[in-house]
Formats: C-alpha cells, structure tokens, sequence
C-alpha cells in the first residue's frame, strides 16, 4: 500500500511539473518535496524504518535528467542532543575512559544524500552554510572547566563522535543517494536504524545549479514510540518511583505464578 | 522475525535469543542452587545490553526468582525471619549508597568499568576459593576419607561485639553488627552489579556467623528479595534504567529453565557441582578482564550528556 501511494504521489508531481514547464521559462526554479510517511512509531516489532523523500523541480529547464542542469542534496536532521566523547586511555594495565569532550547541538540522527558527491556540488563554504556533510555539522565543545581544549584534540574527538555514530547507522552520507526519475522527479531513500532517536526530524531539500542554493524545502517527520512500548518509556523517565514499584510487583507476580505452577509435589 | 524492541535498552534484540539466554542461566541457577544474577548479568553486557540497564533488570529479574525460591523454602520452614531482618536492613542501607554510587559514576563516564572490575575481583576470588575448596574434596572423598563435619558452637572474634541478639530459628546469640554489615555489603554488591549477592551472604552466614546450614539459603532467598526490589525502585527512580520488558522475557526463560536444571542437578554430586561452578565463575571473570585489558578496536566512545541539567 505504501509503495502504491508513493507511486501516485510521484504522478501527481510529475503531472504538476509538466504543467509548471509548460507556463513560463522565466520563472525560477523551485523545489517541492515531501516524505513517504510523516509519523514513524517505534513498537516492539520496531526493527528500522525505510523513508523515501521524494519531490519534483518546478519549471525545470532540462529536457531530460540526463543533462546534469541541476543538483539536488536531502538532508534528515534528528533531535539536537548534548554528547560526551570519551578517549580510553591504558592506566595500570587496562584500558580506562580518561579524556572527555561534550558537544552540545549533536543531531540525534543525520542523513545527508546528494545526485554526486557533495564537494563537486559546491564550494565547502556553502555546503556549510546550508549544514552539508558530517564536516558542517555545527557540534558545539561545551567547555567542562577542567581539561583545556585543544584544537588538534577537539578535531579527533569531533571525528570519533562522526565515526562512532556513522558505525550505528545514526549518521550517514550517500553521494548517489538522490537518484532522478525523468524530467522534473526525484527520489532518496533513507533507513532508519532501530536505535533511532526520538522526535520531530527536519527534512531538508536543496535545489542547487552551479554550485548555488536555488531553492529550498523542507517537510517535517516525527518518530515516536507507540503504544505498550511509548507506555513504558514514558512511565520510566516521567514517573520513575512508580514505574519501579510496577517492575517490582510485576516481578513478585510472576514469581508468585511461578511457584504456584511448579508446586505438584 | 522474533526481534523484539527493548524501550529502555533503546535497541532490538531476538526474543528467542533473550528467551534463551534466561533458560540457560535459569537451568544452571536451577542446577546449582545459586541465583544467576552473577552470570545472567556478565551475558547482557556481552551482548550489548547498556552496563548500567544489564544491573538494574537484573535485580528485577531476581526479585522474580527469589519470591519463587524463598517461597519453597518457606514451605519448609528454613527462614529465620530475625536474621534476614537485620541482613535486610543492612541490605537496605547498602542499596541506597549503591545506587547513588552508580548515579555518580554514570556521570563521570566510569560506569562501565567499575561493574567489570566488581565483577572480576569477586568472581576471581570466589571461583578460585570454590575450586580449591572442592577439588579438596573430590580427593578427600576419592581417597575414601570422611568429610570432615564441622563442628557447632565454635567461639570466635565475633562473640565479642556488643548488641547481642538472639535468633531463636538460626540457634545462635550473637551481636547484630556481623549480619547489618554483611547485608549492607551484599546490598551494596547488588546495586552495583545486579547480583542477589548470595554468592557472598552463604558463605559469610556460614563460616563468620555459624548459622545452621538448613536455614542458610532460605534466610538468604529471604534478603534477596527485599534488597533487589529496593535496588529496582530506587535504580528506576534515579537512573531510570529497568528495562521492565527485558526482565519479563528474562524472567519467562528463567523460570522454565529452573525447572529443568533443578533435575538436571539431582544426578551430580555437591562438590562436583561446585567445581562446575567455579570453572564458570573464572570463566566470565576471564571474559571480562580480557574486555578490559585487551585494546579495544574503538578507543572512543560517546554517551549522552547525564547531569548538570
């Protein structure tokens, strides 16, 4: 059913793209886009998700995909977080966390795809100016007071943050991820892992030419947890005391149940 | 397929394989007569579980099969409700330093390696001592000897500290201070690394307290419950970290597996048992001093920002 709505979204861009090209070829070219599926719930089934960000470029000026006038980079941005990176060290023999780094403004989750790799879409300014790739993410050190920070430091830590978080499948970058269909269409798939950060994500859109922001759309996402398992959770973190007195009874209960099951002698 | 979400352990993982796992440390809890946490424990860490959230379900699990293994032990009239009341204010005491301990090494980023050095110094000393101690006897009974019986009413440095009491069940007047310390102590063991503590409290009842053999394991079962439960509430209330759906599926398998090891465990002989035992104990202990010796492929690794909100 999904992948059938998909499809007739994709008509009805196309439909609007053909009607949009036929108007004006003054009029500039502009991006619409959304997301296959808006709400995402996390329930104990819950093994990832698969998103497809789709859209259209209005008043294209191309014939056809193949005459590369046009580049396109989607960007997924999870929750902001605050993160500790820390460096084990060896001390007496084994190995013990030793140096730390907080970053605050951490995407939670971070997909970043483009038609070609992002440097030959623009120059590294713009790509940071608009958040493109793992090196314009804007981690913020939080200075802790204790240890002094120093740049080539920061710049390893960042780097383990990126790594470690590109290993859990949080952050990702696909420079064939965008991929068009026909004229005017485009579409991204994104995965979204089972360790998945809760919360509203952004997805952003860039339409670029020559290596210049045309224009830009962005749709929002919310992942959530869901019934039994949104239950839990929110009992666990909003009402912690009572949330531990449930697991205790639940665990005296089954005691209790398996006691009573086992007494045939 | 089976995979099933764990909402505080914040990953998935196959049911089968959690149901499993609570089998097998149920069928050898079962077998031994021990509680597991100490295995049950070591095996969620291995397999990815969040070190702080393994300790917490873990002594959810426990309160679980302690209540059923208490309860059996009731029946028989093995509990000195007296001894496990001192033992469980203590208990209580340590807990609550415990858990607060955790909060603050969670903080500082050190959790992790202080419950696997917990976990190799206890289970190294105890594994060795359990394997000396019976291969001593497997040669003591192969060679025909009697094992030696021990003799009641020996006096030692313990009847000479104040605040007597007298347990009527356990046939013993004695001053309360040996049990509150113990308990707190094993309260404190539990909190930390998600172990009933009867691995401790059995043999400190025996050989420091002199209590009845009978009336050990149920006095102990009897603790057991009330401290894990204290270490549960107070772990859910302050680390949030009882992942209650990973201790349902835990407690499931480790239930049937009970069963089976219980039966299991009648064919063996006591001191064949414990050797088994200890060859596990310094197994995990070996497990996880290698995870802390060997360089670790990642030397980084990141965690969310806890406190100083």
């Amino acid at each position: 059913m999904a992948r059938l709505n998909i499809v007739l979204a994709l008509l009805a861009f196309l439909a609007t793209g053909f009607s949009g090209a036929v108007q004006a070829a003054k009029i500039v070219e502009k991006i619409e886009s959304d997301i296959s599926s808006r709400n995402i719930a996390i329930e104990s089934n819950f093994t990832g998700s698969r998103i497809v960000v789709f859209g259209t470029i209005e008043h294209s000026r191309q014939s056809e995909s193949e005459i590369g006038l046009y580049d396109i980079a989607v960007v997924i941005r999870g929750p902001k977080r605050t993160i500790i990176t820390r460096r084990k060290s060896k001390v007496a023999g084994i190995w013990i966390n030793q140096d730390a780094h907080t970053f605050a403004n951490a995407p939670g989750f971070y997909a970043v795809m483009s038609n070609r790799p992002l440097p030959d879409i623009a120059k590294q300014k713009v790509l940071d100016e608009y958040g493109l790739g793992f090196h314009s993410l804007d981690f913020k050190p939080v200075d802790s007071g204790s240890a002094e920070l120093l740049p080539v430091d920061l710049a390893e830590f960042r780097e383990a943050a990126v790594r470690i978080k590109q290993k859990e499948g949080l952050y990702n970058y696909d420079p064939t991820g965008v991929v068009f269909v026909g004229r005017t269409l485009f579409r991204a798939t994104v995965d979204l892992p089972a360790n998945v950060p809760v919360g509203i994500y952004a997805s952003d859109v860039y339409l670029l030419r020559k290596g210049k922001v045309l224009s830009h759309n962005r749709s929002n996402l919310t992942i959530n947890k869901q019934g039994f398992e949104r239950f839990v959770f929110s009992a666990a973190f909003d009402y912690p005391l009572i949330y531990g007195i449930l697991a205790v009874i639940i665990a005296v209960t089954a005691g209790l149940l398996a006691s009573a099951m086992t007494r045939r002698d | 397929m089976f995979d099933i979400y764990l909402p505080i352990a914040e990953l998935s993982m196959n049911l089968l394989v959690l149901l499993g796992m609570g089998g097998a440390v149920g069928f050898l809890s079962g077998m031994f007569g021990v509680g597991g946490g100490f295995l049950m424990t070591p095996l969620l860490i291995f397999s990815g579980i969040p070190p702080a959230v393994a300790v917490a379900t873990e002594a959810n699990q426990i309160v679980a099969s302690s209540v059923s293994g208490a309860l059996a032990q009731w029946r028989r009239g093995n509990v000195d409700i007296k001894m496990g009341t001192v033992l469980l204010i203590g208990g209580m005491i340590g807990a609550v330093f415990g858990v607060q301990l955790v909060k603050l090494l969670r903080e500082a980023g050190q959790v992790d390696l202080i419950i696997s050095l917990s976990y190799v110094t206890f289970l190294g000393v105890i594994g060795s001592l359990m394997l000396i101690e019976s291969v001593r006897a497997i040669r003591r009974s192969r060679a025909g000897k009697p094992v030696p019986a021990r003799r009641p009413g020996q006096h030692n440095w313990i009847h000479g500290l104040p605040f007597k009491m007298r347990f009527k069940r356990s046939k013993l007047y004695i001053s309360a201070i040996p049990p509150l310390m113990i308990g707190t102590f094993v309260g404190l063991l539990a909190a930390i690394m998600g172990v009933g503590g009867g691995f401790i409290m059995v043999p400190a009842m025996i050989y420091l307290l002199r209590v009845p053999t009978s009336v050990v394991v149920g006095t102990s079962l009897f603790q057991i419950i009330f401290v894990t439960a204290m270490v549960t509430i107070l772990h859910s209330a302050t680390n949030q970290t009882v992942d209650v759906i990973l201790a349902l599926v835990l407690m499931i398998g480790g239930v049937i597996g009970a069963q089976f090891g219980a039966r299991a465990g009648q064919n063996l002989k006591g001191e064949q048992l414990r050797a088994l035992l200890a060859i596990m104990v310094i197994g995990v202990c070996l497990r996880m001093l290698f995870g802390l010796v060997i360089q670790p492929d990642e030397l980084f690794s990141i965690g969310p920002a806890l406190g100083g909100h």
